[in-house]
């Protein structure tokens, strides 16, 4: 598996690090009664089949984080980015 | 002050491997070289490449998203160090590495062939020219590598896993016959 990283070009997959789940949402309450929210947000994981948007760090590169598309099915890598880009959008 | 290179008692000069003809390729080690690792602060990622472009008798290589290394082989460590973290205040941070890492030189018609063995980087000359530089992995090992020249790369490491890089290096160089300079 091949994934373009922004800053360094395509690499292979040995050179990174997979961290996990990209889409969910860190509860901003410490109310007893958000603690649902807290158990989807720490331990529960939808495994789809299809496309996938995973944390993944450059750890054998330039370090940084990305947020990779992949689809779990097939492997093909849809996209690439920087995890700081993401973030920064509102 | 006497600084000693990491690889000084392994790196030991002469003729290896292959002993027919003329060897493959050249290994050196660059030593002393002062570096220092500069990280541009929020917001700062242009502010910071104008300013390294100021720089005089410097190298400066980039080296990760808004990171550079600076190096300088007329520089002292304590120099350099001074005069960045003087001219880049509150746009970057700065980070004397001089003793963090050990350069390596690699030169010659098999050098590329060698780094091909260690590194998926696409080393053809258009696609990695001269001044480039690359972090990737040889051996499982970090390794930050820069063209300068047409068959002449740097490979910088890890001070702690220079002598088992070099262990893994010359091991690789020496169907080519190298000589250590």
């Amino acid at each position: 598996m091949l994934i373009p990283c922004p800053h360094c070009g395509t690499r292979p997959v040995e050179e990174f690090t997979f961290l996990g789940d990209a889409t969910v949402i860190r509860p901003t309450s410490l109310e007893p009664s958000s603690m649902d929210d807290w158990m989807d947000y720490v331990y529960l994981r939808d495994n789809p089949r299809g496309n996938y948007a995973e944390y993944v760090q450059h750890s054998g590169g330039c370090r940084a984080w990305l947020v990779v598309t992949r689809n779990t099915g097939t492997h093909e890598v849809h996209s690439a980015v920087a995890a700081k880009a993401m973030k920064a959008k509102p | 002050m006497l600084r000693t290179s990491a690889l000084q008692s392994v790196a030991i000069q002469g003729r290896f491997g292959a002993d027919k003809g003329q060897p493959g390729l050249m290994l050196s080690v660059v030593h002393p070289l002062a570096i220092a690792m500069v990280i541009a602060r929020k917001g700062k990622s242009k502010v910071l490449k104008d300013a390294l472009a100021t720089l005089k008798s410097v190298n400066v290589l980039w080296a990760g998203p808004d990171q550079y290394y600076v190096q300088s082989t007329v520089k002292s460590e304590t120099a350099l160090y001074i005069e960045l973290k003087t001219k880049l205040a509150n746009i970057a941070s700065v980070t004397d590495q001089s003793h963090g890492r050990v350069t390596i030189r690699i030169s010659g018609p098999k050098a590329r062939a060698v780094l091909a063995k260690g590194t998926p980087i696409d080393l053809y000359t258009e696609e990695f020219p001269v001044g480039k530089s690359a972090l990737t992995q040889m051996a499982h090992v970090g390794v930050h590598l820069t063209r300068t020249g047409n068959d002449e790369f740097t490979l910088s490491v890890f001070r702690g896993f220079s002598e088992s890089f070099w262990e893994w290096l010359t091991s690789q160089s020496a169907e080519f016959g190298y000589q250590v300079g």
